[in-house]
């Protein structure tokens, strides 16, 4: 009677062989596509980084033309010191490579690994924010009084708003593999978190070269 | 270790009081996530906008009858309001979300998903954008503004621009993941529908323009809240950082979905194949990517620099004012030779997308004058012109692609008479508009903001120039009734009780025509074979070709 059974269910599901069944009526696997969530966050992160490159871009045409006209950029008061923004630099450059460990581990189920990755990259763009917070402190520029000062500080603050985002996203995502949300064959959110965490540092890299380097 | 087990009726009883329950009303309105109930609030709210477009359209067109007489029935204060009012809503309240919430509803079909990507997103790009346009406005009324006079009313308006812009943007993200990565198997992007591909190139290239505005919106706000005031310059200063959206070419960038719209129109009703299908998918990415203008912003300068414009008459801006031309006369090529093999059935998703056509050339090529120094046409109404007749061609296709795809949308389709009407005035009022306003721009008639007494007593052709705006006035106010009649058909298809038209009233030729109208949660039950741009094309005239072999 079981006999009969186990043969009848082998022959409804195209069972094979014991304990593999092909369900031959099944429709085929959907082909890999892009992801939804790293897609959405691309573009995501490029509009962030448009938004300040763009501030940016009207920093170096403000400077060019003050430079022009007047013979002068900063106030002579005004510094700007290189110290925290190399070290900001060096804190967002280390935190790529902790970053693409958060996926590594994660794609590779090491959960732990990926949290502590997560926890050490936020630690280094806490590091950066403290880096920028001391620069405001040491510069000498006060919105209300210089005109120079309402765009250093529009930038450097709409850059250190897209950190605390990518933080953010690190942190929910760093979570989310924590409580088994993500896997290694579901790293997608992870991906994407460092995917904004990059660009973030990518963005930074123009930020640094135009305010603290060329000034 | 002890196990216990409540009875099966105590179970069953549990059961059924967490059943979810389903809302109603104001809170299933609130906390919808389906992209097509997004989709309609968003197209219904741009066509309340519209009505503001249109009132303060009607009122700057009055001001100009009479140009020697200045403050015709505004004060010179509150006329600059009522400007930057008008062209600001006409772009961000009006054209902007109304393409957007047509393609929330439609892409998704297109593209044979169940839904929009990120639809939570979505639904809060909407309320965000909602609440960003209903505080902008108060901000108006606050004396804020680009000229107001309140700082605080100024500042409202500011950082209500600034959601409206990320609101804008997030819906942007949203339908532009949409295309790229919830695709129906056996859909690549080269098989991609027309309108989906316009809105992916539109959503970056707006992705790529929208936050550098932002952008600038919050050093606006710094500055105006915290700083000096001296990088806003004196009054108009602030719109002076908003300007270039309206101006060649980041204008363009809004009227990329229009091509799309107009692309799948044409060969439903010409009842073929559009020809070279990957040769539009091309020229509407080239028409995206010459129309991302965010590298031309005016007003860049601060502190008083008399070189206010230096991106004008250089070679990258006058190359690619003439460029654009290019892929919007190979589009109409390719729909001409289209129309032309085809058996046209004439009905309003056509007329529409005629008059859209027309209108589109007409100020893509109006840009190529504007380019050439010598004839001064910058800051002009011929820039006006230009404008009206960009944003009108991109209103007029977002109405087509209602009309087309009103069924998807609301069940029924726009009542045909009106909505042929409509179709017909609109184009006839904005040449009429824009054409005498541009050939005054053409005779030295400032645009209005810049409209001081010097200016006007430079215009030659004083009496010329009134005549001219005489016409263009009734131009506009033909262009609201069409608006409004828009807005009545709209609301006609909305509350028939008639029966529907079916699921594939025009016959169409790709994926959304392929489940009800309006479609069930989820979309499709199943999707025919796609192999390639027009499914259903392909299965029509193979099922065609079946029968008259079997018959032979």
């Amino acid at each position: 009677m079981a006999d009969t059974t186990a043969a009848a269910a082998a022959t409804s599901t195209g069972t094979t062989e014991p304990g593999l069944e092909v369900f031959t009526g099944a429709p085929a696997p959907e082909p890999t596509r892009p992801r939804v969530l790293l897609v959405g966050t691309a573009f995501a992160a490029g509009a962030a980084a448009v938004a300040v490159c763009g501030l940016v871009a009207l920093y170096a045409q403000v400077r060019t033309q003050s430079l022009a006209s007047e013979g002068s950029w900063l106030p002579e008061e005004t510094v700007i010191p290189l110290t925290p923004g190399n070290f900001g630099l060096l804190s967002l450059s280390m935190s790529l490579i902790t970053a693409a460990w958060a996926v590594y581990a994660l794609r590779n189920d090491d959960r732990i690994h990926a949290w502590l990755a997560v926890a050490v990259t936020i630690v280094f763009g806490l590091s950066f924010v403290t880096d920028t917070a001391y620069l405001w402190q040491q510069s000498g520029l006060v919105v209300g009084e210089q005109p120079q000062a309402v765009l250093i500080y529009t930038i450097t603050g709409a850059h250190v708003a897209m950190a605390a985002v990518g933080m953010l996203y690190l942190l929910v995502m760093g979570f989310r593999s924590l409580g088994g949300q993500l896997t290694g064959r579901a790293a997608e959110g992870m991906e994407a978190a460092a995917l904004f965490w990059y660009v973030t540092v990518a963005v930074y890299a123009v930020v640094w070269y135009t305010i603290y380097v060329t000034k | 270790m002890t196990v216990t087990e409540a009875p099966r009726d105590v179970l069953d009883a549990a059961a059924v009081d967490t059943e979810p329950v389903s809302p109603t009303g104001l809170a299933a309105l609130v906390g919808s996530g389906d992209p097509r109930s997004i989709g309609k609030l968003y197209v219904g709210t741009s066509l309340l906008f519209l009505l503001v477009a249109g009132v303060t359209g009607v009122l700057v067109g009055f001001e100009q009858v009479d140009i020697d007489q200045p403050d015709n029935i505004l004060a010179s204060d509150v006329l600059a309001q009522v400007v930057t009012l008008h062209s600001i809503s006409a772009l961000f309240l009006v054209v902007l979300p109304l393409l957007l919430g047509l393609a929330l509803a439609v892409v998704p079909l297109q593209v044979g998903a169940s839904t929009v990507a990120f639809p939570r997103a979505a639904a809060a790009s909407y309320w965000g954008f909602l609440v960003g346009a209903g505080l902008m406005l108060a901000g108006y009324v606050a004396n804020g503004g680009p000229y107001g006079g309140e700082v605080e009313g100024v500042g409202l308006f500011v950082a209500a621009f600034v959601l409206l812009l990320v609101a804008l943007s997030t819906a942007a993200v949203c339908v532009a993941t949409t295309v790229i990565a919830l695709r129906a198997p056996g859909l690549s992007l080269r098989n991609t529908p027309l309108f989906s591909w316009s809105m992916l190139v539109a959503g970056t290239i707006w992705l790529l323009t929208l936050p550098v505005l932002a952008g600038v919106m919050v050093l606006a706000y710094v500055d105006l809240e915290y700083g000096t005031a001296e990088f806003l310059g004196g009054p108009g200063g602030l719109y002076n950082r908003i300007v270039w959206v309206f101006w060649q070419p980041a204008v363009y960038a809004f009227a990329i979905p229009a091509l799309g719209i107009i692309a799948d129109i044409v060969p439903v009703f010409a009842q073929r194949r559009l020809k070279r299908h990957g040769g539009a998918m091309f020229l509407i990415g080239a028409f995206g990517v010459l129309s991302f203008g965010a590298w031309a912003q005016v007003g860049l300068s601060a502190f008083d620099s008399p070189d206010t414009r230096p991106w004008l008459f250089e070679l990258p801006w006058i190359a690619v004012s003439v460029a654009i031309v290019l892929p919007v006369l190979g589009l109409l090529g390719l729909w001409s030779s289209t129309l032309a093999a085809g058996k046209v059935r004439m009905a309003s998703p056509l007329l529409f997308s005629l008059g859209a056509g027309a209108m589109l050339l007409v100020g893509v090529a109006a840009g190529i004058a504007t380019s050439i120094e010598d004839l001064d046409l910058v800051l002009t109404t011929w820039q006006s012109a230009q404008t009206y007749l960009v944003l009108l061609a991109a209103l007029t296709a977002g109405f087509g692609g209602l009309a087309f795809w009103a069924p998807k949308l609301y069940g029924n389709l726009l009542p045909e008479n009106t909505a042929r009407l409509v179709a017909t005035l609109l184009p006839i009022g904005a040449f009429v508009l824009a054409v005498p306003y541009g050939i005054a721009g053409f005779l030295d008639q400032p645009r209005l903001l810049d409209a001081t007494e010097t200016a006007i007593a430079e215009i030659d052709e004083g009496g010329t120039v009134e005549t001219l705006n005489r016409v263009s006035f009734v131009g506009g106010a033909v262009v609201v009734a069409a608006g409004v009649l828009g807005i009545l058909a709209v609301l006609g298809a909305r509350a028939s009780r008639r029966q529907g038209p079916g699921d594939d009233p025009w016959s169409g030729h790709t994926l959304e025509w392929a489940t009800s109208s309006p479609p069930p949660v989820g979309n499709f039950a199943t999707l025919p074979e796609i192999t390639s741009e027009a499914p259903l094309y392909d299965a029509r005239h193979g099922a065609l070709r079946d029968t008259t072999e079997a018959s032979a």
